[in-house]
């Protein structure tokens, strides 16, 4: 039992060790005006500055992609919601073969590569719909799937943990709308795993970058990637804030997913 | 405005499987009707039926004379109380009570009205605040049925409304949901599979299997006298006794001597040969060896306390016919192991030539 314990904790140690060491790595990098290489223990405290952070915030590259960036990934999250909520209810109230479709479709993207997605997805829109192509939007439904297997998950553990078909039955016995029955009770009651959803989603969006750079698009990710060679520390301050900004998204989901089980 | 309901010639498979065959039945204005029967009889088929949420292969349902057929569930003003419970979980009570006025746009302060009214119904005017999950499996499904209630319904269905409850629970319930049910007048169908609580809390029962009725009558007529094997055996006790019969006006049992008058026995009696006798323990009775009445001998083999009533085993010549006999408490004088003489009252029984269920 003694010795079980030990190796959990050793287990958990090497984690930490594993995930931190290069995060504390890249903030020393970013935030402390010492060169790399003089960068030690003994200067654990010195020089540490947000100047790296501010000066890439007053770049407008970096503000123009930061808020296609954010706009895709509410965009993304947006359509995510209105496509899935309501099609994983019906699939759930009416058949069990649609819900082993769409999870079985849920898991494309990752047995799909992303070029091959965006070849495909060029190739069937350029000529009918080359607005898709052309304009950075056109990113959204390459997002929705690329999110699908996270966001998809998240649905799925809201409706399966709810009686919906009971719920549904008795608004509908209520006089209630099918329209009126998804917003006023199946979303509410999944709301910890809608919040999940989009937090996923938006999550996803702001990482992504194969998609963005096949298709051209000045992204967050890409801007940062190229940011890299021109303004080093401030890529990795922005990234370091990207890492924050979904832990505390995921922290977040958890909460309410609490409060709403209490 | 409530309305008698009636189904015509309905029918329903789902597959291979008829959960519904040429379903009949009329529903009074104010009267409730039970539907009995065992899992997989239909019986929660023809509920979903009227309310919307299945449809038939053929035949009509009507609320008043007028087909409910064409309109979707949550146009026909039909009011349900599920198995489940289905309070919405994230409303409190008042807010469940009030998510159908909602619905149809009824003023604030008719609404509040309203729920002060239904609440006192089913007296739990303290509990307005609570969400589902702070109160009790009971009182939830009385909130359900105020919630079913509050929109006026035309009819109210309960789907099984007291499965889910515990035993003392679910006699305070049912109780409840019968003095409501008589105070609102509606029409109403109660599904169960629980046959004491349908002969308790229904005008009618219908009692149903593999689809079809097997017998719709009073709880009295349906109890005494089971139009089927079906229903004799399912609503009930009922012993089973292998008799010969030997002509219009007596039968013995299978391998004695003993012979027992079945000039009244229901179904069947007339043409001699093997037979089953199917009685209810009440209409057996246990006697002294010495009574002139019977000359059916067996031996009390044991005697089950059960309340009110007080049942024992009979073990007839210690061959192979026990006979279940109900007894009230106080006038129980045997023990285990007394000789005794049993006497069939046939009246109620019934006679069928079919195999053993």
């Amino acid at each position: 039992m003694r010795r079980g314990r030990v190796g959990s904790w050793l287990v958990l140690f090497l984690v930490f060790v594993y995930y931190l060491v290069p995060m504390i790595s890249m903030t020393r990098f970013a935030f402390q005006r010492i060169p790399v290489i003089k960068l030690s223990l003994g200067n654990l405290f010195d020089k540490w500055t947000i100047a790296p952070l501010i000066e890439t915030f007053k770049e407008p590259e970096f503000r123009s992609s930061g808020l296609l960036s954010v706009q895709l990934a509410i965009a993304t999250a947006a359509l995510t919601l209105v496509l899935l909520v309501p099609t994983m209810a019906v699939a759930h109230l009416r058949s069990k073969r649609m819900r082993r479709i769409i999870e079985l479709s849920s898991t494309l993207p990752f047995v799909v590569p992303a070029i091959a997605l965006v070849v495909g997805f060029a190739g069937a829109f350029r000529e009918t719909l080359p607005i898709l192509i052309r304009s950075p939007f056109g990113l959204v439904p390459l997002y929705v799937i690329t999110a699908l297997p996270f966001t998809h998950r998240a649905i799925e553990n809201g409706l399966a943990a709810l009686d919906l078909r009971t719920l549904v039955d008795a608004s509908q016995s209520l006089g209630a709308t099918w329209y009126r029955t998804v917003v006023f009770v199946i979303v509410p009651n999944i709301r910890a795993s809608i919040a999940t959803a989009a937090f996923l989603a938006l999550t996803v969006v702001l990482g992504e970058f194969t998609i963005a750079s096949l298709l051209l698009k000045n992204t967050l990710p890409l801007y940062l990637s190229f940011a890299r060679g021109q303004n080093p520390q401030g890529a990795f301050a922005v990234g370091l804030v990207l890492i924050l900004i979904s832990t505390i998204f995921v922290a977040s989901s958890n909460r309410l997913g609490k409060v709403v089980r209490t | 405005m409530t309305g008698k309901v009636e189904f015509s010639k309905v029918s329903k498979s789902f597959g291979a499987v008829k959960a519904l065959v040429e379903f009949d039945l009329s529903i009074e204005e104010g009267e409730l009707v039970t539907l009995l029967g065992p899992s997989g009889c239909g019986k929660s088929t023809a509920l979903r039926v009227a309310a919307g949420f299945e449809t038939p292969d053929s035949g009509d349902v009507s609320i008043g004379g007028a087909s409910i057929l064409a309109q979707s569930a949550n146009k026909r003003g039909i009011g349900m109380v599920f198995q489940n419970y289905s309070l919405f979980p994230h409303l409190t009570v008042t807010q469940n009570l009030e998510f159908g006025m909602r619905v149809r746009n009824i003023a604030r302060e008719k609404r509040s009205a309203r729920v002060g009214e239904l609440l006192e119904l089913v007296r739990l005017s303290g509990l307005s605040d609570r969400y589902p999950h702070q109160i009790s499996g009971g009182q939830q499904q009385r909130v359900a049925l105020a919630r079913a209630l509050a929109v006026e319904p035309r009819v109210l269905l309960l789907d099984e409304p007291l499965s889910a409850l515990d035993a003392t629970v679910r006699i305070e319930v049912r109780e409840e949901i019968r003095r409501i049910q008589r105070a609102s007048g509606i029409a109403t169908i109660f599904v169960t599979h629980d046959q004491e609580e349908a002969l308790a809390i229904s005008d009618r029962i219908c009692v149903m299997s593999n689809g079809k009725i097997e017998q719709v009558g009073a709880p009295d007529v349906v109890y005494r006298s089971p139009s089927t094997e079906f229903v004799a055996r399912f609503v009930g006790k009922v012993n089973d006794i292998e008799v010969e019969v030997l002509s219009s006006t007596k039968a013995r049992l299978r391998g004695h001597k003993h012979e027992i008058e079945i000039a009244s026995a229901g179904n069947g009696g007339g043409a001699v040969g093997m037979a089953r006798l199917l009685i209810r323990p009440e209409d057996v009775q246990i006697v002294r060896p010495d009574s002139a009445r019977t000359n059916v001998r067996g031996t009390v083999k044991t005697i089950n306390f059960g309340g009110a009533t007080t049942t024992a085993d009979i073990e007839i010549d210690g061959t192979t016919h026990l006979v279940r006999i109900a007894d009230s408490t106080r006038n129980m004088q045997f023990r285990v192991g007394d000789p005794v003489n049993v006497a069939f009252d046939t009246e109620r029984a019934l006679l069928t030539r079919g195999g053993a269920a």
